[in-house]
């Protein structure tokens, strides 16, 4: 141990010295001369588009080698455990979902970027939305991760569609329900054929854990981020076994009614072929299909699209007796309109990290790079393009409508999916998606399977409630009640 | 592939001329004494060099639970509880399923029960030994077929071991009778019959991965090919997925699809051992095309046969890229094998359930290859 | 050499019917992915469409992205497919040929003794290792006490396995599901450097794919009638140059299949190769699932993966296929 730390410090010693040097040699050759690094994402066009794109203007810019490594979505979060706890370390910095970190800080493989970003202007810190650098970025009060992508879940709506049927986009998700159902079964798209009231991803394994979150969010968090969605934040019992948790299965279950006939096997790609080809009336979705909706590829409802903040309650849980109960100001100080909404931060936005074994000049140009793909200018164009997956998530991204109209969209289209998206941004009560150690467990596991098997009729909605409750007890008495509280305080940023 | 008419050219004369020294002599004489193990050896120093440090490891894995704390990455041994959760404890109606109650069932395992008894009994009276291991064996045999029946009861819910059986078994058995079939029409040398051997071969040129997401379009009832075929049956709003037992033949299908020209390959070049002349002679004795078939063409087939199944269900059992992509084992745990199962909760980070779930697999499958490999084997081989 | 059992037309005819429909049920998946290939997504969710130019207006898109965009990327992974499947499938035959003629005409007795010696031995090793001892102590260690036991105790403990055993652990050793080992073989692979290189995935599938070539080369030798060899014997031939000269040929069609077998599994493997290669050594099957992302599946692009990828395989089937016939063998028995 005696040794690491020595390590440590000289790492950190060869750290100052190299950007003491950087600093000096700025003048006269470029930067990173002869400086590779090698970053790690997903095969994507998504994120790996920009990022090599990017990367090739940063090497032009500072004469690093950016070198990127890509792997199938659904093996990056192995593939980044294992290269680094084994010592291999063939990657310098990954691009990654940051819900990921409450494994990744644990296990002291990221490197701690908060001097670093203090100590940087361009990337104008302030800029970035505020749920994104206090929550998002940061872990236990530390900066770990850049974000390059602003990530949570809204409704999606046909406008055409609510102005036939004359009808106003969903406040509640009694709403929601009420529009699937006016819509379902008649033809949307002129093919002839009959289409759906409601597209939601619920394949098992896939999104279906997320879009159920969304749905429950409103009901169960009401008093801000730090409130918590998962679980009590003092005894860390799991905020499952009660009427909240079980309207949103009920409301869940409604939304298959008027669903395609295979919603069950549905991912989000499907679902957002369903509806950009003009089949589904509404859907539940990240930032992506605002943007996929312009592209002629792709869309045959341009400029049919509006989006809204994920729709919400005037019940909330009453985390005393487990009851729903009617919104006050006291229990619901951000509701608007006597409703409650809890926007999800499903996933958290594709994000930057470092590699604390990384080799110091390594560290020093991953992150210039990320800084420079963040920054302002940068993002703010990759954010207008589908290709690059990357969604809004600075302020500056909302302000320039040029930008938005530049790119395909109509201008009150653009007003309309910005400010959805600004006011799930804005939103004091946004839900930090789940991040403890074993997150993946807890949801991926356990959530899903009983959200699978409820869907499926295998369980009712108490069985359902009793197998998640009992799975994820099981989990937290395994990794120890106090440490998963701490973490769980931790990730919303509760001081002890 | 070699040529075969080179090869002899190649191997250097052990017929030694009067000039060549001794100690070369004395190599070639080596070599040719201790034949069998230099033909043997280098194949078993490969696979053993491979098998044992992660078959140890596996072993070790299974017994603990990985945690991250305190910037490092802790490996707490946790004894036997990957095993206890999996059978007795959270994972035991996903691992085993859920059983319903159902007279049947009883009236089967009895009938069964009589069954076997009066084989022990049998067995008791031609003095043949082993009274013990029989009546183990005869236990295992009811308890294992209760753990099946009393899943199929409605109401009760399948595991993913039963499911995993149900892949196993059904598939072997279609793709060896399909296999089978189409390797014997293709060996009758009926003219075209060339370009159907390299059709019949594709299916196992696609990576399992891709084949599993072909199968995914292809089962799609909304914008899938087979779509108006199923518009006009009237299916319109039907949707298999949603079918626990559609969904298991759904990946039967692609199983089979993907397999039988496995089956296929490995026939069709046993049956080209056949001497022609057996089968004329057979010919001109009258025998119909069944009796040349069962009593000529099989028995030459069996060796292969018993082979090929043994792989087949060896490999069967692993099955995971099928579910995974058509259906991620849905609906609900419906068409989650073993396999998946184990990969799942590797994918989060639960290695020691996952390599729990290997073992025990393992364990099943050996039981399972050595009941084949003692009993059927030998016989099917004519050595029994 | 025309079948003497004539069929007569109705069976001509029903055998070509059966030939016909199974060929259209393997084909058609094809065809659709071929088609899929062409379309832009719009065509694909509005579905289902079958023919190009009729039904909707192909397009190139998916090509020119696979081509272009990931041009690099696929021809990397394309050689290193090749070139990783190939090599592989040679060794996995060879020493599985070997290893199968050995199996089919010498008798094995391993003493029972001596395999829990040597399990004894290697526990104790690995044990000592996790104690803290240097690998290279533990190691000599271990062997010491293998070879001592081995000489003393191992003599007296006379009970013998046959081929069957040997043969039977063979193809016991792919019992385990990938997942549960692909971690401790890419800590093998690390410790020995090996990470990302061809050679480790070379390795790893001769190692792999060697039980099941062994186990269908068994059957096909038997096949091969003996007398022939026991002749060459007698006339002086070495064990070496009865196997090259007379046994491989006459086996010739097995050897074909299994080496297309073995071929197509390294061809396709995905889960070690996913763990074993990073960057260098990516093969093609991970570019398949690659063409799964986060914004879903991207059919179109996939397509176009699994398309190029099948060629190759389809080639050599097409060039081998030929070998798997009863024309060479017979003519090898009687020259």
């Amino acid at each position: 141990m005696k040794f690491k730390r020595i390590f440590a410090l000289l790492a950190g010693v060869a750290a100052l010295t190299a950007m003491l040097l950087a600093g000096l040699v700025q003048g006269q050759g470029r930067r990173f001369d002869g400086v590779q690094i090698n970053v790690l994402t997903f095969t994507g066009p998504q994120i790996a588009e920009p990022l090599r794109r990017r990367g090739r203007e940063f090497e032009q810019m500072t004469g690093a080698r950016v070198n990127v490594v890509v792997v199938p979505f659904a093996d990056l979060y192995q593939q980044i455990l294992t290269d680094a706890t084994t010592g291999t370390n063939s990657f310098d910095a990954w691009i990654f979902a940051p819900q990921w970190m409450a494994d990744f800080v644990p296990a002291g493989i990221m490197e701690d970027l908060t001097a670093r970003i203090r100590a940087d202007r361009d990337i104008q810190w302030s800029d970035i939305g505020e749920f994104f650098r206090n929550f998002s970025a940061s872990y236990g009060g530390k900066i770990y991760t850049i974000p390059l992508d602003g990530d949570f879940q809204m409704v999606y709506y046909r406008t055409d569609v609510l102005q036939q049927l004359n009808l106003r986009p969903p406040q509640t998700w009694d709403d929601y329900l009420a529009i699937a159902k006016a819509a379902h079964g008649k033809d949307w798209n002129g093919d002839g054929r009959a289409d759906y009231g409601s597209c939601i991803a619920k394949k098992r394994n896939a999104q279906s854990y997320w879009m159920f979150t969304s749905i429950l969010g409103g009901f169960v968090q009401s008093r801000g981020t730090q409130q918590g969605a998962f679980f009590d934040t003092d005894t860390m019992r799991p905020l499952v076994r009660n009427e909240a948790f079980a309207e949103a299965l009920r409301v869940y279950k409604e939304t298959t009614q008027y669903g395609p006939p295979d919603e069950l096997n549905l991912d989000v790609g499907d679902t957002r072929g369903l509806f950009t080809s003009g089949r589904c009336a509404l859907s539940v979705d990240w930032g992506d299909i605002g943007t996929l909706a312009i592209d002629p590829q792709t869309s045959k409802v341009k400029d049919k699209v509006g989006a809204v903040i994920l729709p919400g309650s005037r019940r909330v849980l009453d985390r005393a007796s487990g009851r729903l109960v009617s919104c006050t100001a006291s229990l619901c100080p951000h509701a608007t309109g006597g409703i409650n909404h809890a926007p999800y931060a499903a996933f958290g936005g594709w994000s930057g990290g470092i590699n604390i074994k990384a080799r110091p000049q390594a560290k020093d140009a991953a992150y210039a790079l990320f800084s420079y793909m963040s920054s302002p200018a940068v993002s703010g164009k990759d954010v207008t393009i589908g290709i690059t997956g990357f969604n809004p998530y600075r302020t500056s991204h909302f302000k320039n409508l040029k930008l938005w109209t530049d790119a395909g969209f109509s201008e009150a289209g653009a007003r309309v999916y910005l400010g959805a998206i600004e006011a799930s941004l804005n939103s004091p009560n946004m839900i930090l998606d789940l991040r403890i150690p074993k997150n993946q467990q807890y949801q991926q596991v356990v959530l899903d399977k009983a959200l699978s098997e409820f869907l499926a009729g295998q369980i009712n909605a108490q069985q359902a409630m009793d197998q998640i409750n009992s799975g994820w007890e099981e989990i937290t008495n395994a990794e120890g009640r106090e440490r998963q509280k701490q973490a769980y305080r931790a990730s919303l940023s509760i001081e002890r | 592939m070699r040529a075969p008419k080179d090869d002899s050219r190649q191997v250097p004369s052990e017929r030694t001329g009067p000039g060549q020294s001794r100690p070369l002599q004395r190599l070639y004489g080596w070599l040719e004494h201790r034949a069998g193990l230099v033909f043997l050896l280098p194949a078993v120093v490969v696979i053993l060099g491979f098998a044992i440090f992660p078959l140890l490891g596996s072993l070790y894995t299974s017994l603990i639970r990985i945690r991250f704390s305190g910037g490092q990455t802790e490996l707490d041994f946790v004894g036997l509880a990957n095993y206890r959760k999996l059978l007795l404890g959270s994972e035991q109606a996903h691992f085993l399923g859920r059983g319903g109650e159902a007279l049947w069932v009883w009236v089967t395992l009895f009938f069964l029960a009589l069954l076997l008894a009066w084989g022990l009994y049998r067995r008791y009276r031609q003095g043949r030994g082993g009274l013990a291991w029989s009546l183990l064996g005869g236990a295992l045999v009811l308890a294992f077929a209760w753990l099946v029946l009393s899943r199929l009861v409605p109401g009760s819910l399948l595991g993913t071991l039963q499911t995993t059986l149900f892949y196993v078994f059904a598939g072997t058995a279609l793709q060896y009778g399909l296999g089978l079939w189409l390797a014997l029409l293709c060996a009758e040398r009926l003219p075209g019959t060339r370009f159907f051997r390299v059709v019949f071969m594709l299916p196992l040129a696609i990576t399992p991965v891709g084949i599993a997401y072909m199968f995914r379009m292809l089962t799609d009832t909304s914008k899938g090919p087979l779509q108006p075929l199923w518009a006009a049956l009237g299916l319109e709003g039907f949707s298999w997925v949603n079918d626990p037992w559609g969904a298991r033949f759904a990946v039967l299908i692609g199983d089979t699809w993907q397999w039988t020209p496995f089956a296929f390959i490995v026939l069709l070049a046993a049956l080209q051992s056949i001497p022609q002349e057996q089968i004329e002679a057979a010919a001109v004795d009258g025998a119909t095309r069944w009796q040349t078939f069962r009593y000529v063409i099989f028995p030459y087939l069996l060796p292969a046969s018993a082979t090929l199944v043994l792989i087949r269900m060896i490999e069967g059992f692993k099955i995971v890229d099928l579910p995974n992509i058509l259906t991620n084992g849905g609906p609900g745990t419906a068409t989650e094998s073993i396999t998946l199962h184990a990969y799942f909760a590797w994918r989060t980070l639960d290695v020691g359930t996952a390599a729990a779930l290997g073992f025990t697999l393992l364990v099943l499958v050996s039981v399972f290859s050595t009941v084949y490999a003692r009993a059927l084997l030998p016989r099917a081989r004519g050595e029994g | 050499m025309r079948n003497p059992l004539k069929p007569s037309p109705l069976q001509v005819a029903f055998t070509y019917a059966v030939l016909v429909i199974a060929a259209i049920v393997v084909l058609f998946p094809l065809y659709w992915v071929a088609v899929t290939s062409l379309k832009l997504p719009i065509d694909v969710f509005n579905g289902p469409f079958y023919l190009p130019f009729v039904d909707f207006k192909p397009s190139p898109h998916a090509w020119q992205y696979v081509f272009g965009v990931l041009g690099p990327d696929v021809k990397r992974a394309y050689l290193n497919t090749a070139s990783v499947a190939l090599a592989s499938a040679a060794i996995t035959l060879f020493l599985g040929a070997f290893a199968a003629y050995g199996l089919t005409r010498f008798e094995y007795r391993p003493r029972v003794g001596a395999i829990v010696a040597f399990i004894g031995c290697l526990v104790l090793g690995v044990v000592l290792s996790v104690l803290g001892t240097p690998v290279g102590v533990a190691v000599a260690v271990a062997l010491a006490l293998f070879f001592l036991v081995l000489q003393t105790l191992g003599r007296r403990f006379k009970r013998s396995l046959g081929n069957q055993d040997v043969a039977f652990w063979m193809i016991s050793n792919r019992i385990l599901p990938p997942v549960v080992v692909v971690i401790p073989i890419y800590l093998l692979f690390q410790q020995l450097g090996l990470l990302d290189t061809r050679t480790a995935l070379i390795a790893s599938y001769t190692a792999v794919n060697l039980p099941i070539a062994v186990w269908l080369m068994r059957d096909y030798f038997m096949g091969v009638p003996q007398d022939v060899e026991e002749s060459a014997q007698i006339d002086g031939a070495s064990r070496y140059r009865i196997f090259f000269s007379i046994v491989l040929p006459l086996a010739a069609p097995g050897l074909v299949a299994t080496f297309l077998l073995v071929l197509v599994f390294a061809w396709n493997e995905y889960l070690v190769a996913l763990f074993l290669s990073k960057a260098n050594a990516q093969t093609m099957p991970l570019l398949v699932s690659a063409m799964s992302g986060t914004r879903g599946t991207e059919w179109w692009y996939m397509s176009v993966v699994i398309l190029i990828m099948i060629l190759p395989v389809v080639v050599m089937a097409i060039i081998l296929e030929r070998y798997i016939e009863r024309g060479l063998i017979v003519g090898a028995v009687k020259g």
